[in-house]
């Protein structure tokens, strides 16, 4: 610790010495083509451009674990001022903990939570949005279009991702929770199915439920592709979308274009870019020898109607 | 060796309906399954599996439930009548599942709109207008097209290098779902023209899947190709000395199932109204259990289309009969493992005790 707290002095000596001094930070994403890591990254690039001195080094792990711990030893060799891991392998991030932590440099970890995360050293944190907050908010809205409608009961179905897949599992739990609330308990799970994040799969399941023709009111789904997949097939058995409320999230172009027709009701947008500049803020402090909480959560937001607009050129 | 011992009198007294229909058992497994469904739903859910017990509908059965039972098998179906094919003439097809996937990236890219809901289609692969709103026959040339490449790729692969089917096709699976990631860098492609959607609107796929189980029935049955599959898939070497060029044959078998997948890839994509670099994830190996489920030979040399179609039949019943007896979904891929597992254990039984009754 006094070691530690030694660094933290020597460190903070040297930016009072040299105020405004550039800072330098060293970007390794687990890989480029991915579409909305490529967003996070623009995000965190955007933000660098508009703070005067600050210099960033981003390169493309290539999905590669060892490729990825090559370039945090390499960012440390240079004298980088702090560095943002996007990691390859989230079980495999301890050894890019040491690495930094014998190196003493900053560093942040952004969007995939590592599984260190609860051991991080002082001057290391987690940058992402909270899991927990995206089914929550998208079910919170679909009982409030219930409430708003005057509804005493209403029967919803479930739509699940992948059963594997850790956000299927959180927002499945998060449904069950707020529906479980005092607020929301006049609302009742028919059943719950997997559609494995599928659109055509989320469409035959669709059919199938409604050939048990059962009343329903609503369909929660744990991603847009299966909620648009349950739309298309409540179109094609001609029921009237004005009647059933169906919830997604993600907020992809298909899901607004979906949602400007009028037909999906809710959807909730993980803000990419917002995790980018979050990382490049939280490893700014760090390198200034500034506290910052081990986890960063940068807000999931709701996308309804309303404000649907606003997340049109974002994903 | 009882076979031939017992020779044309067993043939002569075998004209039973079973060796005039061989799919019976499989039929005989359909209407099981689905009688287990009604009784099941009679008993635990209060409801019938098959007919109608609604009052804001009329009719004796539940049709809905008929509809969807096989418009949800009749994409994958699409391709188990190419699998049918390759597996009787000895082969085995692990591609089509991601020749599905590329196939719908790459003709989907000329199957989109310029404007959606009055703003410029945000997935549009072509910055050009002139790629946009292109006539239908244009994206449907382009995967025909694709089916081909990939067909004759395989079939010259299994041909020609002698390399085992097996890893001839695992290689197009596995470089093909590349192709379709690498289209867009993963992202999808939506939003096809008015013309486009109909292919695989409504009860079209069912349609399609019909009308191509007819054909390729009525071609395996009645012609040369149908014949020199089965003799190929039962004997190489007999069918090679009897004059079939097997060679040209096997390049033949394989580019139909290609181009069936890339049909089944035009259909998927219509219906969904979008393409994606994971279409047709384990559609190859749900097209395989559909037509080993439904007696065909994984040797080769045995099996047929109506056998397929049935097998993928049983796969609908179950899928439908699933959720409507609201089956725990973590249960529901364990209990379909055991039913392709247990219908293929049955029919070597049923083999086994024909060829040694002789």
């Amino acid at each position: 610790m006094k070691k530690y707290a030694f660094v933290a002095a020597v460190a903070v000596t040297a930016i009072m010495s040299s105020s405004a001094m550039a800072a330098k930070i060293g970007v390794s994403m687990a890989k480029f083509d991915d579409n909305f890591l490529t967003v996070l990254r623009n995000g965190m690039i955007a933000q660098a451009k508009g703070m005067s001195g600050v210099e960033l080094q981003v390169e493309d792990a290539g999905n590669d674990v060892a490729k990825q711990l090559d370039q945090i030893k390499n960012f440390i060799a240079s004298g980088v001022d702090a560095i943002i891991v996007n990691p390859v392998d989230t079980s495999a991030t301890q050894a890019m903990t040491d690495a930094a932590a014998a190196g003493k440099k900053p560093l942040v970890y952004v969007n995939r939570q590592p599984i260190n995360v609860d051991t991080l050293p002082a001057n290391q944190a987690f940058v992402a949005s909270n899991e927990a907050d995206s089914g929550t908010l998208e079910t919170k809205e679909v009982c409030r279009i219930f409430k708003a409608a005057g509804k005493k009961e209403a029967n919803v179905y479930v739509i699940m991702g992948e059963l594997s897949n850790q956000a299927a599992v959180q927002r499945t739990k998060d449904i069950e929770e707020v529906i479980a609330t005092p607020d929301c308990n006049f609302i009742k799970i028919i059943d719950k199915q997997t559609s494995n994040w599928n659109r055509d799969e989320a469409q035959n399941l669709m059919t199938n439920w409604l050939s048990t023709g059962k009343k329903f009111d609503g369909v929660i789904a744990n991603n847009d592709e299966s909620a648009i997949g349950a739309i298309q097939a409540l179109k094609a058995a001609k029921v009237d979308l004005k009647t059933v409320v169906v919830g997604g999230v993600d907020a992809t172009q298909d899901a607004l274009a979906s949602m400007k027709g009028g037909d999906l009701a809710v959807t909730v947008f993980q803000d990419a870019a917002g995790q980018g500049a979050g990382a490049l803020d939280a490893a700014l402090k760090l390198a200034k020898g500034e506290k910052v909480d081990r986890k960063v959560y940068v807000p999931f937001k709701l996308v309804t109607p309303a404000n649907m607009n606003d997340f049109i050129k974002k994903n | 060796m009882a076979a031939t011992q017992a020779g044309p009198i067993s043939r002569e007294s075998d004209r039973s309906l079973k060796s005039k229909f061989p799919e019976l058992n499989v039929l005989i497994a359909l209407v099981v399954i689905v009688a287990t469904f009604e009784i099941l739903g009679r008993v635990f859910m209060g409801d019938s599996f098959l007919f109608n017990t609604r009052t804001d509908v009329t009719g004796l059965f539940n049709e809905q439930r008929l509809q969807i039972i096989i418009l949800q098998v009749s994409i994958v179906g699409i391709i188990a009548v190419g699998v049918t094919q390759v597996i009787i003439s000895g082969g085995i097809d692990l591609s089509s599942g991601s020749v599905v996937g590329a196939t719908a990236m790459i003709a989907m890219s000329f199957a989109q709109v310029s404007m959606v809901n009055g703003s410029p289609n945000p997935t549009a692969v072509f910055k050009g207008t002139e790629w946009l709103d292109l006539p239908v026959l244009v994206p449907l040339i382009i995967a025909l097209g694709c089916g081909i490449i990939a067909g004759v790729t395989n079939g010259a692969l299994v041909a020609y290098t002698r390399i085992p089917p097996f890893i001839a096709t695992l290689g197009m699976m596995v470089t093909a779902r590349g192709i379709s990631k690498w289209i867009t860098k993963g992202k999808p492609i939506s939003f096809p023209t008015e013309a486009y959607t109909k292919i695989g609107s409504g009860m079209m796929p069912v349609v399609i899947f019909i009308s191509i189980a007819i054909l390729f029935h009525l071609i395996m049955t009645y012609t040369k190709y149908g014949k020199h599959s089965y003799a190929i898939g039962s004997n190489e070497e007999a069918a090679r000395v009897s004059g079939i060029k097997v060679e040209n044959h096997r390049i033949l078998v394989y580019t139909i199932a290609a181009c069936l997948a890339a049909l089944a890839a035009v259909v998927v994509s219509s219906k969904n109204l979008t393409a994606q670099s994971g279409m047709g994830v384990m559609y190859e190996l749900d097209a395989i259990a559909m037509a080993v489920i439904g007696g065909v030979s994984l040797s080769g040399g045995r099996g047929s289309i109506i056998g397929t179609v049935l097998g993928a039949l049983i796969f609908g019943v179950i899928i439908s009969g699933f959720t409507f007896m609201r089956l725990d979904a973590y249960y529901q891929e364990m209990v379909k493992g055991v039913i392709i597992v247990g219908a293929v254990v049955l029919d070597q039984w049923r083999q086994r005790s024909r060829s040694l009754r002789g």
